[in-house]
């Protein structure tokens, strides 16, 4: 027996909403099997362009910031560098920016049956999750080429893989709930996507970054992850548990209010959407 | 046992003044300076409360904008309401049509599993479903090809026949007699009348009043939001359409509602095979029984009793007559029972509404003592049909061509 009232905040209705995704699970896993599908459905690559995305992003930033511009990279090559921090930014970017128009693209859904709407950004994410995967054996293919050896504090990647999806997928019910409130959202996306690729340590090394403004720069919870990510693989050593710690608690929090407000957006959207 | 039910429940919708956008910056900037702000409030749906049993047939009737499909929505959880509570008792399910969500790159196979996680079936349930689903859809040649290149109809049909092989224990339904050709649609009112028997509570929204009639044990009335009328199929409709003042009814031609205290009443319809048993589902060429009973105040001379099928656009296709063919018929004050025998159904594959009339012989179509909506009968394929109906015949194979059948 099911009781339907108007929406209010309280953390029963959040439970409740949390168990009727737990229920909705095999929809999740159909919905995401579809979008890898029908991503390269037609297409002659079809997965390699899981790889092809950041090899290409990784090969024009050797060329302009190692070759041209020298830029440091904390003593690793930099294509490897470079391809360590692209691999989280890609998985990010690209669940985001499809993410985002999610609710908007499957509006006839939305209006006509029921189900736990976060379903469909979540989808997209569970997809790009598929091919960062993909996209991770050119990184051990890499790591062969450039010698470098993995200790067991490689291991440290499942935990900064966590943090990764949670502020990833707090990122993708925030900008679709809003998305299917205000058009502009959408608009926004790939500029504002832009803007946090150079504000993350991706094509220069934290090291860098003038120390007066550190503080305020690693409350970006991509930090904490992309530089983790360098120093466990790339150096071998553990994380730094204090910009692990902050960027954990910022993509936490992050997920937690942007859950409730799409659940506040997701009582009337069939409305307004 | 209450299936469903509706506590006071309102719902408000805002309604912008200007394109219907919502707060876009410059509508959201006119509105802090001007402070008149920019919507209205419209309540679709007014302080409604009914409640639903197990198993019942609930209709609802209203002009459009009357608030029946917000009902549905608040239903099916698709929007929240304002005020209120809704209890739902059971597993709910809409007939829907989805194909506006198939994806054109994947066959007919993989969009069924995809759309059926959507409406909630698990991946068994839809593989065990799958040759049911293809074969209500009449696409079993084209299930393994990609649906772009299914024909508008082919698609159509997929997209409904998932919906229709949910197993809810309530049923919605949402004008869906609007869908498909007649053929689809007899499959669908069957398909309705077999959940509805086995005990599955329906809410079933149209404007075919008849249908809503056939198939209805209990009808809403909607007005602007709030309940007009509330109870037995019949008068509900009758009040509808005394409302509905000279615009033409959406289903066709209405016969004319009886007085309030007519001469004579048709009080049921009974449908029966050629073997004599119960039934609302026949075939074309295939025998039909059936009985009308009526119930006499006073005595009606030269009564003439009929029987029409209506198509659900409310078409006329064809009637059952007293008038010709036998006696002159004076109905004596009490019950009796007219029956009708057609040994050889002429109508095609299309789902029926079947109306009643009694009147005197000579009157004009629409001067009735009284007239009914009667019940619903679905012609499924029998003999093969070309055309628009089934015409009875025999034949001969002759030989000798020297000889026309002329000179015989």
């Amino acid at each position: 027996m099911s009781v339907i009232r108007p929406p209010a905040l309280s953390i029963a209705t959040l439970l409740a909403s949390l168990s009727k995704l737990v229920q909705h699970r095999h929809l999740l896993w159909a919905l995401s099997v579809h979008r890898v599908k029908v991503r390269y459905k037609q297409s002659v690559l079809g997965i390699v362009w899981a790889i092809l995305q950041p090899l290409s992003m990784m090969l024009l930033f050797t060329f302009l910031f190692s070759y041209v511009a020298k830029m440091p990279s904390d003593g690793a090559p930099y294509a490897l560098f470079a391809y360590t921090a692209l691999l989280p930014w890609t998985f990010f970017s690209s669940a985001v920016s499809n993410a985002t128009s999610s609710l908007v693209s499957h509006s006839q859904f939305v209006t006509k049956v029921y189900f736990p709407r976060e379903i469909l950004p979540l989808s997209y994410v569970v997809a790009s999750l598929f091919d960062l995967a993909v996209a991770s054996t050119l990184l051990i293919g890499l790591l062969v080429h450039y010698r470098v050896p993995l200790t067991v504090n490689a291991l440290y990647a499942v935990p900064l893989l966590v943090v990764l999806s949670c502020l990833t997928n707090g990122t993708a019910f925030l900008l679709s709930a809003a998305n299917a409130r205000v058009r502009d959202v959408g608009v926004a996306v790939p500029l504002l996507l832009q803007l946090g690729l150079y504000a993350s340590p991706v094509i220069y090394p934290l090291s860098i970054v003038p120390a007066r403004v550190r503080t305020i720069y690693e409350l970006n919870p991509m930090v904490g992850v992309i530089e983790n990510v360098r120093l466990v693989i790339l150096r071998g050593m553990p994380p730094d548990f204090h910009s692990l710690a902050i960027s954990a608690a910022m993509s936490l929090l992050l997920l937690v209010c942007a859950y409730i407000y799409f659940k506040w957006i997701d009582a009337t959207m069939a409305d307004f959407i | 046992m209450i299936d469903l039910k509706f506590d006071h429940v309102s719902k408000k919708y805002r309604v912008y003044r200007d394109d219907g956008s919502p707060p876009a910056a410059r509508a959201l900037l006119r509105r802090v300076l001007s402070r008149a702000g920019g919507w209205q409030d419209f309540w679709a749906v007014r302080d409604v409360s009914f409640e639903v049993e197990r198993g019942e047939a609930l209709g609802i009737i209203g002009h459009n904008g009357a608030g029946k499909s917000t009902v549905l929505k608040l239903l099916s959880s698709i929007t929240a309401p304002s005020q209120g509570e809704i209890t739902v008792n059971g597993r709910l399910a809409a007939l829907i049509e989805v194909a506006a969500g198939f994806h054109p790159e994947l066959t007919g196979r993989e969009n069924v599993y995809l759309n059926g996680a959507i409406l909630g079936m698990t991946r068994r349930e839809i593989s065990s479903k799958m040759e049911s689903i293809v074969e209500f859809a009449g696409v079993a040649a084209f299930i393994d090809t990609p649906v772009k290149r299914y024909s508008s109809g082919m698609n159509l049909r997929l997209g409904f026949a998932i919906s229709a092989h949910l197993d809810p224990d309530i049923l919605l339904l949402d004008e869906v007699l609007a869908v498909g050709d007649n053929a689809f649609q007899a499959k669908c009112i069957k398909r309705i009348t077999l959940l509805k028997e086995s005990g599955t509570t329906i809410i079933f929204v149209s404007h075919n009043l008849g249908a809503v009639e056939g198939l209805c044990d209990r009808v809403l009335l909607l007005r602007q939001g709030e309940i007009a009328a509330n109870g037995k199929p019949g008068p509900v409709i009758a009040e509808y359409e005394r409302t509905l003042g000279e615009a033409p009814a959406v289903s066709g031609p209405r016969l004319q509602r009886a007085t309030a205290s007519p001469a004579a009443r048709a009080v049921g319809v009974r449908l029966f095979d050629g073997e004599g048993h119960r039934t609302s589902t026949f075939a074309t060429g295939s025998a039909m029984r059936l009985a009308v009973e009526y119930v006499a105040e006073q005595r009606v001379e030269d009564a003439v009793i009929e029987v029409y099928f209506y198509s659900m656009y409310g078409n006329l296709h064809s009637h059952f007559s007293t008038e010709t063919g036998g006696d002159r018929i004076d109905l004596e004050p009490g019950r009796g029972i007219v029956e009708f025998l057609c040994p050889e159904i002429g109508l095609t594959v299309a789902a029926f509404n079947v109306e009643v009339s009694i009147k005197r012989r000579g009157s004009a179509f629409d001067e009735n003592i009284d007239s009914r909506r009667a019940a619903v009968v679905i012609i499924g394929t029998g003999k093969p049909v070309h055309g628009s109906f089934h015409m009875p015949h025999t034949w001969q194979l002759r030989r000798d061509t020297t000889q026309t059948p002329e000179e015989e």
